[in-house]
C-alpha cells in the first residue's frame, strides 16, 4: 500500500528578476524518506530548499506537507505550518553567535514552542550529546570547529521536534576531516527513520543512505530514482557527464 | 599675554565662581543623561519600526522613515526654539484653552523647570533619528543567514528581531552609539538658548556681568573631563573590534564585521 506523501511539490517555479530558478519541479516524498538531491552549483538544489520552508516563496506551483497546501491563498498560514514541521540546516551553519551552543538549542524551543527553560535545557543537553557534543554544551560557536558548530545546527534544528529536515550542503563549508562526523549524525538521523532532503555533493553518502536520488541542472529534475539507477546507472547524458565530473578527482 | 590668560584663565575668577558653575554642570550632567536614556531607546524603536516586513508594514514604515529623514534635516536649535515657543502657547491651562495638556505643555516633573523639558523633548526627537540610523547600519550588518536560520526555526519577524537580530546589532553599534553621545552631551549647551541654567549659560552670565571669560573657559574643561575619556573608550572599542576582525578573518566568523565608525565626535 502506498501512504500518502509527506511532501508534494507540484510545478513548482521560482525565478528571481530575469532568471528563472526552479523552472517546473514535480516530487512527492514519502515518511521516512532520504531524497539526496545532486546537480552543478546554480541549478536550483538550494533554492528548491528554500521554497519548500518557505524561505522564497514559490511563484507558481503547489507545494502540500501533510497534505495541507502551503503556497498559494494558504501561504500566509502556511509559514508558520511549515517552519514548525520542516527544520533546515544551512552551508554556513548560522548558529547565533551571542549564544553559547545550549541556548543556540534552547532559544527557539522556549520563544516558538514555549517550552519552560527547564524542559528546553534538558531536552537541548540531550540533543548536544546525541550528535556528539555533551562537553560543549557551555561553549559560544567561535570556540567550536565547523563540524562542531554545524552538529550544534543539527540540535538546534531537531529541538523543535520537525517531521521533515532540509539540509542545504551541510559538508560544503568544512575542513575534509570534519565532514564525516557530520555525515555520521546524518546517517543516525535517517536510520532511525527521519525524512531528509539532504543537498549534497558526497557521492558516497548519497549511495549509501538515499532512498532515492535526484539530478538537478537548470533547474529542472534531469533524472531520479533510486541511488542504483542514478548514481551506478545514469540514463541521461547531462547526469553521466555531471557524474564523470565529480568522479573524475 | 597675560591679558589673554587673565581674560580667559583667571585663577581668582574660576576658584570664585567654581561652584556656581560646578551647579551649572551637574544640570548639564542630568539633561545629558536623562536625553541619552530616552533617545536611546527611542532610537532603537524607530530603527526596529523602520524594518517592519511585507506590504502591511509600509503603515509603520513610512512614517518611520519620514521622520528620522525630517529630524536629521532640521537644526536640533530650530527644534527646540518650535517647542519652546509652541508648547507653552498650546496649554490646556490658557485662557483659551489649547490642545496639549498642561503637565505636558508645561512640563515640571521631578522639580525640574520647564526648560529642562523642553530641551530634553528637543534632544530625543532629534538624536533619536541620528541613532535610529546608527541602529539601522548594525541590524543591517547582521548577516541574512541569522535571519534565515531563526525563521526556519519558526520565529516570527518580531521574535527574531527582539532575540537574534537586535542583540548582535547593538553590540557592533556600541563605538558609534558613544560617539553620538558625546555629541548629545555637547548639544545640551543649546538649551541654554531657552534660559536653563546649564554650565553655558552660568558661564555666559558671568562673561556679560563682568567681561571676564574665565567661567566660559572653566566650564570647557568641565566638558572635556567627561567627553575625552569617553572618546578613548570608543577608540580602543574600535581598535579591539577591527583586531577581532583582523584575527577572525580566516574562519568562518557568521558575524560580519562589527560597525565602527571612523570619525570621533571630538574631531
Amino acid at each position: 500500500m502506498e501512504a500518502a506523501p509527506i511532501l508534494s511539490l507540484q510545478d513548482v517555479h521560482k525565478r528571481f528578476g530575469q532568471l528563472e530558478v526552479l523552472r517546473g519541479i514535480d516530487l512527492e516524498v514519502a515518511r521516512g524518506e532520504v531524497v539526496c538531491v545532486i546537480g552543478p552549483s546554480g541549478s536550483g538544489k538550494s533554492t528548491l530548499l528554500r521554497c519548500i520552508n518557505l524561505l522564497e516563496p514559490p511563484e507558481a506551483g503547489r507545494i502540500y506537507l501533510e497534505g495541507q497546501e502551503i503556497t498559494g491563498q494558504a501561504a500566509a498560514e502556511g509559514v508558520d505550518f511549515v517552519r514548525r514541521r520542516v527544520g533546515m540546516v544551512f552551508q554556513q551553519f548560522n548558529l547565533f553567535p551571542h549564544k553559547c551552543a545550549l541556548d543556540n538549542v534552547c532559544i527557539a524551543q522556549e520563544k516558538v514552542l514555549g517550552r519552560d527553560r527547564e524542559e528546553a535545557e534538558a531536552k537541548g543537553r540531550a540533543l548536544l550529546e546525541r550528535v556528539g557534543l555533551a562537553d560543549k554544551v557551555g561553549e559560544y560557536p567561535d570556540r567550536l570547529s565547523g563540524g562542531q558548530q554545524q552538529r550544534v545546527a543539527i540540535a538546534r534544528a531537531l529541538a523543535m521536534d520537525p517531521h521533515v529536515m532540509l539540509f542545504d550542503e551541510v559538508t560544503s563549508a568544512l575542513d575534509p576531516e570534519l565532514i564525516k562526523e557530520v555525515l555520521d549524525v546524518l546517517r543516525e538521523l535517517a536510520a532511525e527513520g527521519m525524512t531528509m532532503i539532504v543537498v549534497t555533493h558526497e557521492m558516497g553518502f548519497a549511495e549509501e543512505v538515499a532512498s532515492k536520488v535526484m539530478f538537478m541542472d537548470g533547474g529542472v529534475i534531469i533524472e531520479d530514482g533510486t541511488p542504483g539507477e542514478v548514481l551506478g546507472n545514469p540514463k541521461q547524458e547531462r547526469t553521466k557527464q555531471f557524474l564523470g565530473l565529480v568522479l573524475e578527482h | 599675554m597675560s591679558q589673554f590668560f587673565s581674560q580667559y584663565f583667571d585663577f581668582n575668577f574660576i576658584s570664585h565662581h567654581f561652584s556656581q558653575v560646578l551647579d551649572g554642570f551637574s544640570t548639564t550632567l542630568q539633561l545629558w543623561a536623562v536625553s541619552g536614556v530616552l533617545a536611546l531607546a527611542w532610537g532603537l524603536m524607530l530603527a526596529v519600526l523602520r524594518q517592519t516586513p511585507g506590504r502591511l508594514g509600509l503603515i509603520v514604515r513610512l512614517p518611520a522613515i519620514a521622520y528620522i529623514d525630517a529630524f536629521r534635516g532640521i537644526p536640533l536649535l530650530m527644534v527646540l526654539v518650535l517647542i519652546y515657543g509652541g508648547f507653552g502657547a498650546l496649554s490646556s491651562g490658557n485662557a483659551t484653552p489649547g490642545p496639549i495638556p498642561e503637565a505636558i505643555a508645561v512640563p515640571t516633573w521631578f522639580g525640574k523647570p520647564s526648560a529642562f523639558w523642553y530641551g530634553t523633548m528637543a534632544l530625543v526627537i532629534t538624536y533619536g533619528a541620528y541613532m535610529a540610523e546608527v541602529y539601522r547600519a548594525g541590524i543591517e550588518a547582521v548577516p541574512r543567514g541569522q535571519t534565515e536560520a531563526a525563521r526556519s526555526l519558526g520565529m516570527s519577524h518580531g521574535q527574531a528581531m527582539r532575540n537574534i537580530i537586535v542583540p548582535q546589532a547593538i553590540r557592533k553599534v556600541i563605538p558609534p552609539l558613544l560617539n553620538d553621545l558625546i555629541a548629545l552631551m555637547k548639544d545640551t549647551s543649546l538649551v541654554s538658548f531657552i534660559s536653563l541654567s546649564e554650565v553655558l549659560l552660568v558661564g555666559f552670565d558671568l562673561q556679560a556681568k563682568t567681561f571676564n571669560s574665565s567661567a566660559v573657559t572653566l566650564g570647557a574643561i568641565m566638558f572635556l573631563v567627561v567627553t575625552l575619556p569617553m572618546a578613548r573608550v570608543v577608540d580602543w572599542l574600535i581598535a579591539r573590534d577591527q583586531r577581532k576582525m583582523l584575527r577572525g578573518a580566516s574562519t568562518d566568523d557568521p558575524g560580519g564585521p562589527p560597525v565602527t565608525a571612523t570619525a570621533t565626535a571630538l574631531s
